[in-house]
């Protein structure tokens, strides 16, 4: 009962002396508020991460591109060497075994046109892995098949900006465009593809402005053979994200069996991933640091005002020692009134960490969550601080001498 | 003498160790007090008055000697043990009065009910009792700084009534009080003798004079003690 009446009186003491325990507590808001917008900024950009990679094929997904040596001069292998090709994508899928599917992608500019509209757009050579590699669909009609591919068919699927662009509101479906001189009838239409980190951005936007047909019509406008048919990027997907390290190494094997010279590029999300967890520590931590030393010289300043506060109530401490309040009953007060501060500061702190998150969401992308595991965080951060930081007061109280005290003026 | 008195002070000594020098505030007191009694300590200052009345309030130990307060020798109690005897054994008068500025009247007077752990309803009922005892009963939301000296002190004196104690101590009680406000609380304390045991330390003779009993202590010493 005694603690109740302390935290009554402990209220009663923060109304009546406000600016001192708002003084008091701006270290601990401080701290609290850190800690808040630390955490949920980090929980906020892993999950956002996290997210964007789901929508966009999964952290299974391996990229593998081409690199340029780097060499002045290129001796007779990198000169031997074409780059990627398909023969590496059926290399690939044969050798590497945990690898289940690759998406290879060859990219060119042709001139597109639809009755009045003609412009030079980007078209990608695909195959129907493409689809369940990047999580796109088609929304009506049909993405490219394995049959079009084999026959090198004339087919043209657009995503949903593109094909906005060239039919506006017509059904694209059945109708024939022409692409660099020659028709092709259009199959599908993709569904839109959206997300955002902020709210504003579409960063999967490129996706809706895309055009697909088959990698092997491709290679045969170019006159390329299709084992030596260019491929600009090949996207594969792990087996098993565990074994991210093997994956990665059977690619490479394979590469480097196949072009002799290191001129290409493997990409694993999931070793991407791995390093961004291991920088977002650091982040974090530094974050974490800085808020632990706002609420260490929070609590000094409670420590502080509640000695000068204890000062100042020398008598009371003398009177209540004097009808019977033990040592024990004393330091329990004072202890009480600072923890109370604290929690009190604590609050106030989550208030102000969510000024500080939305400050920085706005000029960054990552949007914060403020979860309730954070709010605990920061109320059991305050409430210890104001507990250490309050022993010493307290312990002094307790131990003066009640007719010291009262012999006080 | 001896077991029918309510307190019993044997050859008490307080030595004080200030460095190099010894500080003899008590010297081989022997003092008796019955119940009911209303007695003053009288001296001039630095005569150990204040040290006595400390040691009779449990608030300090002697160096030597033995303390029988009610049946117990409360001379070798630990801090905590001698807290526990004046919740419930002491009630204490100051000059300053002492009251907590920030709480009211009714709370001031539960107090030594609070740290007694007595329930909210039972402390309220208590302090009430005693508040109309002594007569401000119709304050008691007030505050401290809405009443006047002698009220202050009539409050005082009710906290000191309110745990039942063995022994009221008044250090000084009419020294912030002008002469007719201080002739009040010495007939408030002249009216509760009798009930109450009543020790009253004073340097004023004219107060003293209005006690049954007088103890009169100089340089650590009773002199002329008068016999109960």
């Amino acid at each position: 009962m005694i603690l109740l009446e302390s935290i009554i009186d402990g209220i009663r003491d923060i109304k009546d002396h406000f600016g001192r325990t708002m003084l008091q507590l701006v270290g601990i808001i401080l701290g609290a508020g850190s800690i808040v917008a630390t955490f949920s900024l980090s929980i906020a950009g892993k999950a956002a991460s996290m997210e964007y990679y789901r929508v966009s094929g999964g952290i299974q997904k391996v990229f593998i591109w081409n690199k340029p040596t780097g060499k002045v001069t290129l001796d007779a292998k990198a000169l031997a060497s074409k780059g990627l090709t398909f023969h590496d994508v059926t290399a690939i899928q044969r050798n590497a075994k945990d690898i289940d599917l690759v998406a290879p992608v060859a990219n060119d500019t042709y001139s597109i046109r639809y009755r009045e509209i003609e412009e030079p757009r980007d078209v990608m050579g695909i195959t129907p892995a493409y689809s369940p590699m990047n999580d796109v669909h088609a929304a009506r009609g049909r993405f490219i098949t394995d049959s079009d591919v084999q026959t090198a068919a004339r087919v043209v699927v657009f995503g949903s900006e593109r094909a906005a662009e060239f039919f506006s509101t017509d059904n694209p479906i059945g109708k024939t465009v022409t692409i660099d001189g020659t028709g092709y009838q259009v199959v599908g239409v993709m569904q839109e593809k959206y997300f955002s980190f902020d709210q504003k951005r579409n960063v999967l936007r490129w996706m809706n402005r895309q055009i697909y047909i088959p990698i092997t019509t491709m290679f045969t406008r170019r006159g390329e053979t299709l084992d030596r048919g260019k491929v600009n990027m090949m996207n594969a997907r792990m087996v098993d994200i565990k074994h991210h390290e093997d994956a990665e190494a059977e690619i490479q094997r394979v590469l480097f069996r196949e072009h002799g010279v290191r001129d290409y590029e493997v990409l694993s999300r999931v070793a991407n991933l791995k390093r961004n967890e291991q920088d977002g520590r650091m982040y974090d931590m530094t974050f974490m640091i800085c808020g632990l030393i706002s609420l260490i010289v929070g609590g000094i300043v409670v420590m502080n005002i509640q000695l000068a506060s204890f000062n100042e109530r020398v008598r009371e401490v003398g009177t209540r020692k004097a009808v019977g309040a033990s040592p024990g009953q004393i330091f329990g007060q004072f202890l009480a009134e600072s923890v109370l501060v604290s929690i009190f500061g604590g609050f106030l702190g989550i208030f102000i960490g969510k000024l500080f998150t939305d400050a920085i969401t706005s000029l960054t992308r990552d949007p914060a969550i403020i979860t309730p595991d954070t709010i605990v965080k920061a109320l059991i951060f305050a409430a210890g601080t104001g507990l250490v930081f309050g022993m010493y007061p307290a312990i002094r109280a307790s131990r003066l001498s009640p007719i010291e005290a009262l012999r006080t003026e | 003498m001896g077991a029918k008195a309510l307190i019993q002070l044997e050859n008490v000594t307080k030595t004080y160790d200030s460095g190099e020098n010894e500080v003899h505030a008590l010297r081989g007191i022997d003092v008796a007090i019955r119940e009911g009694q209303f007695v003053s300590i009288i001296g001039p200052s630095g005569s150990g008055k204040s040290t006595l009345m400390h040691i009779l309030g449990c608030l300090d130990s002697p160096s030597e000697g033995k303390y029988w307060l009610d049946g117990e020798d409360v001379a070798t109690l630990t801090a905590r043990a001698l807290a526990r005897i004046r919740n419930q054994k002491i009630g204490f008068v100051f000059q300053t009065f002492n009251l907590l500025p920030r709480a009211t009247i009714l709370k001031n007077v539960e107090l030594p009910l609070l740290y007694a752990g007595l329930s909210r309803e039972d402390r309220r009922e208590r302090a009430m009792k005693v508040l109309e005892r002594v007569g401000l009963g119709n304050r008691a939301k007030h505050r401290p700084n809405e009443l006047s000296g002698g009220q202050r002190q009539r409050v005082a004196i009710a906290r000191a009534l309110v745990n039942n104690p063995s022994l009221v101590l008044a250090d000084e009680p009419t020294g912030n009080l002008d002469q007719k406000t201080g002739s009040e609380i010495i007939e408030m304390f002249e009216s509760l003798a009798g009930e109450e045991t009543i020790v009253l330390v004073t340097h004023d003779p004219a107060i003293a004079a209005r006690t049954e009993r007088r103890i009169k202590i100089v340089d650590g010493r009773v002199v002329n003690a008068d016999t109960d």
